[in-house]
């Protein structure tokens, strides 16, 4: 079967009633958690994985699967058109991916074109939701073909290369990022190792024997880690929100962010696509090119609308592109895609180069059902954006407690167990204080995923080779990987040297 | 805080480096073939993270001088609400999901914002019958609905 054949069984696929619901409930909880300030599409994810698991446990294995995956991915592209709607009507970003629209989009309210800058950010996230999900339907196919091709060896140096790019990309301090990736490689190896079925650092608990459920990390380091912050740090005051008053951009309006709409999807995308390089780092690059091909510079951060066309065009498609090494290599770049993957593997699901294969409909039926969500984000976004603007109001009182009583009900429904409670409470404490002090969570989570394949291939390719390195150097592909690897650390290290300013990826 | 918070860091993460080291030896060796054995990648990651450890302790010495602005946290807050939730997990298998959802919200409410105590009440029982109902009912988990006594 070729592409297209697939593409319309996906279609088939998110047709389904159930899927279409699913997109549904995806994007909308997207969208919110995207314009609520404190949870991120990260703890987004996390949250709601246990409860799409128990709505889907009635169906076979990979059917449940394609609808979780279908909502989950939903609730994180939703986030990317959120994100926008409190940076311009309040100039307090709701994610980190919307820092720079801000810029422009908040000015642009104040001179009482907040509706304008809203329809172009839905517009633009839109068109480039498209074109980046075009670009991973040609991708797929071909990416997959070369990644089957791995051996253990190959896939040991990309997941390296993956693991250096998000450490050398986030937060102030590389070797603090570092730390908590090697952090999170150590947390992977507690349990029964797959390998030879030893037990190890599980001091005959039993509870230990499956190892600490990711689950319970992720939704503990990121939903309860922020909660503990604004629940410490004393909340500034928010300013007025500002007033939409139409919401149809004028002609020229859509004339002037034509272009920025296309330059920053297409960059956004090539972005995502590189591994630890994630929207927030697409936002900021955008920017910035947006104001070197600007004929008037002096223009952006006065309310120009090429400042919020090309930005919110961009996070968009990294979000987009992001899905690329997760579907074919398996190989999450950011923290949000290894929540997905995490949720995949959940399922007994191995996101890679044979889930193209061996489970089509969940690849396929995910493509197509972003298609379908795009499309439901843009007329959510366009005449119900007052609606969404209201969540902002929701008062923390009611809605911090409530996080927390909803990662408690998600950990104990998957896990059944209290001590992955206080393991939650234990995580949520360390977040807060980790992400406090700069140390990078993100790292942490991918790491904590990532450990034991790494292992694995780690062991297979030394078993292959009688305990020789030189395999992970002979072969070409996973040189390459290692260079690359090597390259990502020391670059910035190298810049920094010459004391140039480097742009660090915020977690996203 | 940051520079202190970093030694302490620095230090705890080499002692967990360390006891990671110290402790995959005690793993027994895998019974087939292979040279690499269970123990080879936690011994080296608990080496590499001793030795990013002492690199940021060395870091630290570096760090400049900053200026002491003490930030007001919200510890008294804070506490509650971190004890309530420690006691939730602790009551929630053997006082059932109900009763103890419901509580932990109330007082949870009440402490971040303290008045409107009807509003409050009626947000955590909607909150833990809504959530004990659609599960457990709906969709057929299960929970430890209400105390076994």
């Amino acid at each position: 079967m070729d592409t297209l054949q697939f593409l319309v069984e996906g279609f088939k696929l998110a047709f389904q009633w159930h899927n279409i619901l699913f997109a549904f409930v995806g994007v909308v909880i997207g969208t919110a958690v995207g314009v609520l300030p404190g949870i991120g599409p990260m703890s987004g994810v996390a949250l709601l994985i246990p409860v799409t698991a128990t709505i889907t446990s009635g169906m076979p294995a990979s059917a449940a699967a394609a609808s979780s995956i279908i909502l989950l991915a939903g609730v994180y592209y939703g986030a990317m058109y959120g994100g926008s709607t409190t940076s311009i009507l309040l100039n307090t970003p709701g994610e980190s991916s919307s820092v720079v629209t801000t810029l422009d989009g908040y000015q642009m309210a104040q001179q009482g074109r907040a509706g304008a800058a809203l329809a172009i950010s839905a517009i633009g996230s839109f068109c480039a939701g498209i074109i980046s999900l075009i670009g991973l339907v040609l991708l797929a196919e071909p990416l997959s073909n070369i990644a089957i091709k791995f051996g253990p060896a190959e896939y040991f140096s990309l997941m390296l290369l993956g693991l250096a790019a998000v450490s050398g990309l986030a937060g102030k301090s590389m070797t603090k990022a570092l730390m908590m990736t090697v952090f999170g490689l150590m947390l992977g190896t507690i349990g029964i190792d797959a390998v030879s079925g030893i037990a190890r650092f599980t001091y005959d608990q039993p509870l230990l024997y499956s190892g600490l459920e990711f689950l319970t990390i992720a939704v503990g380091l990121f939903a309860l880690g922020e909660v503990v912050k604004t629940i410490l740090e004393k909340d500034k005051e928010s300013g007025a929100i500002a007033k939409i008053h139409r919401i149809l951009p004028t002609k020229q309006d859509m004339k002037d962010s034509a272009v920025p709409i296309v330059r920053g999807s297409l960059l956004g995308f090539f972005i995502g696509v590189l591994p630890g390089a994630g929207a927030t780092l697409a936002s900021f690059f955008s920017y910035t090119t947006e104001k070197k091909f600007s004929k008037n510079p002096e223009k952006f951060g006065k309310g120009h609308i090429a400042g919020v066309a090309g930005p919110e065009s961009a996070n968009n498609a990294a979000s987009g592109g992001a899905m690329i090494p997760l579907l074919t290599l398996g190989i999450p770049g950011s923290g949000t895609t290894a929540i997905l993957m995490g949720a995949l593997i959940m399922y007994n699901i191995q996101p890679g180069p044979l889930l193209f294969d061996e489970h089509p409909e969940v690849a396929w039926g995910l493509i197509a059902s972003m298609f379908l969500g795009n499309l439901m984000l843009l007329i959510l976004n366009m005449p119900l954006v007052r609606v969404f603007a209201k969540i902002i109001q929701t008062p923390k009182k009611y809605l911090l407690p409530m996080i927390i009583a909803i990662s408690f009900f998600g950990v104990y429904a998957v896990q059944y167990t209290t001590f992955d409670l206080y393991l939650l409470i234990g995580c949520g404490i360390l977040g807060y204080l980790l992400s406090k002090n700069d140390f990078p969570v993100a790292p942490l989570v991918l790491a904590l995923v990532l450990g034991p394949m790494i292992e694995n291939n780690l062991r297979r390719a030394l078993t292959i080779s009688n305990g020789d390195f030189g395999i992970f150097f002979a072969k070409p592909l996973s040189l390459v990987f290692i260079v690359g690897a090597a390259a990502w650390l020391l670059v910035p290290l190298i810049l920094k040297f010459k004391g140039r300013q480097i742009i660090i990826n915020e977690e996203d | 805080m940051t520079k202190k918070f970093d030694q302490f860091a620095g230090v705890a993460f080499l002692l967990i480096g360390l006891l990671f080291l110290i402790e995959s030896q005690k793993i027994s060796d895998s019974a087939y073939g292979s040279s690499v054995g269970p123990k080879i990648f936690p011994m080296w990651l608990g080496i590499i993270l001793m030795g990013l450890s002492i690199r940021l302790l060395y870091e630290t010495f570096k760090y400049k001088k900053e200026g002491s602005e003490k930030e007001q946290l919200q510890y008294k807050k804070f506490f509650i609400i971190f004890g309530s939730a420690l006691l939730y997990a602790f009551f929630l298998e053997k006082i059932g999901y109900i009763v103890s959802t419901f509580a932990f919200l109330l007082v949870a409410f009440q402490t971040v914002e303290r008045g409107k105590i009807i509003n409050s009440v009626l947000i955590a029982a909607v909150f833990s019958f809504g959530v004990y109902y659609l599960f457990a009912g709906l969709l057929g988990g299960s929970l430890p609905g209400f105390p076994l006594f």
